[in-house]
């Protein structure tokens, strides 16, 4: 049950934000789905693998979903990757470390910041490996034909 | 597509305009580098010009032109940086495709660019909502319960309030986000005394979201790998100071707290 709310909150937190990002309206759904998505994978993740490895899939996932709205869309990939990628971005790891430091546990304080470092780390290996995949690979999965366009990137 | 090479010098100059004018709103509301050259570029190839090329900063767009057959032209924008619209990119993206059709003169497009430049965004209260919802959504997400999520929801729409009227435009980056970390912190340890929510750190990381710049830090790294370096350091640079100030804030806030309730508050 929670989990379930825990996915529904990811969905209405990325619209929400995407809104704030001045996304087209028409594409609300598509961010929440996304941002949803990313969260959903982030969770199951989370029960085997390290926090670093978990916002490494979940980015990877939240590219490639990306990449292919943009393609079936035609429109900037940075609509759906800004707002989706969000609910990954270590926020919470950048507050624990502010508040480690704060309270005086050092010790804490470097653990944590280093696990922000290292999830911000992850969350770029997934989006410069995704985005090195052929924009053809995303064409042929969406069965459309070759047409080069900036706009599907 | 246009012949090359015989375009008047009034009709160049039009286009190169044009040009940098989409690069310009493109840069201005949060997209990647390589998008606004290419725009450009194909703007230019699209009605004859050969000759032009231009170099994008994170903060300026330098297009050049000029050959044997081609007049010489040449022009710098600043573009300072201000708010992400990305209705604003998609609508240029969308124009460009449209000009690749061969669907306008350049006298429409500059029409059309200009109407882009001033689309009307949400409203102000729109906006303060989507902070609200946005922030108890994330306060959910990281572990807080019902009770949190309202008082998030409450910190979210005043931390709004502060970003549209106070924050951008009157204060610099690093004391807004400072300034913003600190009221979030206040209001959440206020509302804690209230008893309107419980655990006072997922109330912290849900309400201060808004803030973090998860625009720079996404364009910084999708700068990097397309190997504009310059322009990827200078938003890697932005997103962590605002990382640092807003953690700052936080700590401030904390800090204080801690000297005047000796540590009974953490």
């Amino acid at each position: 049950m929670m989990f379930l709310v825990e996915i529904g909150a990811a969905v209405v937190g990325t619209m929400a934000f995407s809104l704030l990002f001045g996304v087209p309206d028409r594409y609300y759904p598509y961010c929440g789905l996304i941002g949803g998505a990313g969260w959903l994978v982030y969770s199951l993740a989370a029960i085997r693998y390290t926090e670093p490895t978990c916002a490494l899939i979940a980015t990877i996932v939240v590219i490639l979903l990306s990449r292919l709205f943009a393609i079936e869309k035609g429109c900037p990939v940075t609509i759906f990757l800004i707002s989706g990628i969000f609910p990954l971005v270590p926020g919470a790891g950048l507050y624990w470390t502010a508040y480690y430091i704060v309270t005086n546990e050092l010790d804490m304080a470097a653990s944590t910041g280093f696990m922000a470092l290292k999830v911000a780390v992850a969350i770029v290996l997934g989006i410069v490996f995704v985005f090195e995949l052929p924009q053809g690979m995303f064409r042929i999965i969406l069965g459309k034909g070759k047409k080069k366009h900036l706009g599907g990137n | 597509m246009k012949d090359p090479g015989n375009l008047s010098r009034e009709e160049q100059r039009k286009v190169l305009e044009a040009a940098m004018q989409a690069g310009h709103i493109l840069l201005e509301n949060g997209a990647e580098i390589f998008r606004v050259e290419e725009t450009i570029d194909r703007i230019c190839k699209y009605y004859g010009i050969e000759s032009s090329s231009s170099f994008v900063l994170s903060n300026g767009i330098f297009t050049t032109s000029g050959s044997e057959r081609e007049e010489i032209f040449a022009k710098v924008q600043h573009i300072p940086v201000s708010g992400t619209h990305l209705d604003r990119v998609a609508a240029v993206n969308q124009l460009s495709r449209e000009i690749e059709e061969g669907r306008y003169t350049v006298e429409e497009v500059r029409k059309k660019l200009a109407v882009i430049r001033v689309m009307p965004g949400k409203s102000k209260f729109m906006q303060v909502l989507a902070s609200g919802i946005g922030c108890a959504c994330f306060c959910c997400l990281f572990g807080g319960n019902a009770k949190d999520s309202l008082a998030a929801f409450l910190v979210g729409v005043l931390l709004y309030l502060y970003v549209l009227f106070v924050s951008s435009p009157h204060l610099s980056k690093i004391v807004g986000n400072i300034g913003g970390g600190a009221l979030v912190t206040f209001l959440c340890i206020i509302l804690n005394v209230l008893h309107i929510g419980q655990h006072i750190n997922f109330m912290i990381i849900g309400s201060i979201m808004p803030m973090v710049p998860g625009v720079a830090f996404t364009n910084a790294i999708r700068d990097f790998a397309d190997g504009d370096y310059i322009s990827g350091s200078v938003r890697m640079l932005d997103a962590l100071l605002v990382f640092f100030c807003i953690a700052m804030g936080v700590g401030l806030v904390f800090s204080l707290f801690h000297q005047i309730m000796g540590g009974a508050m953490l």
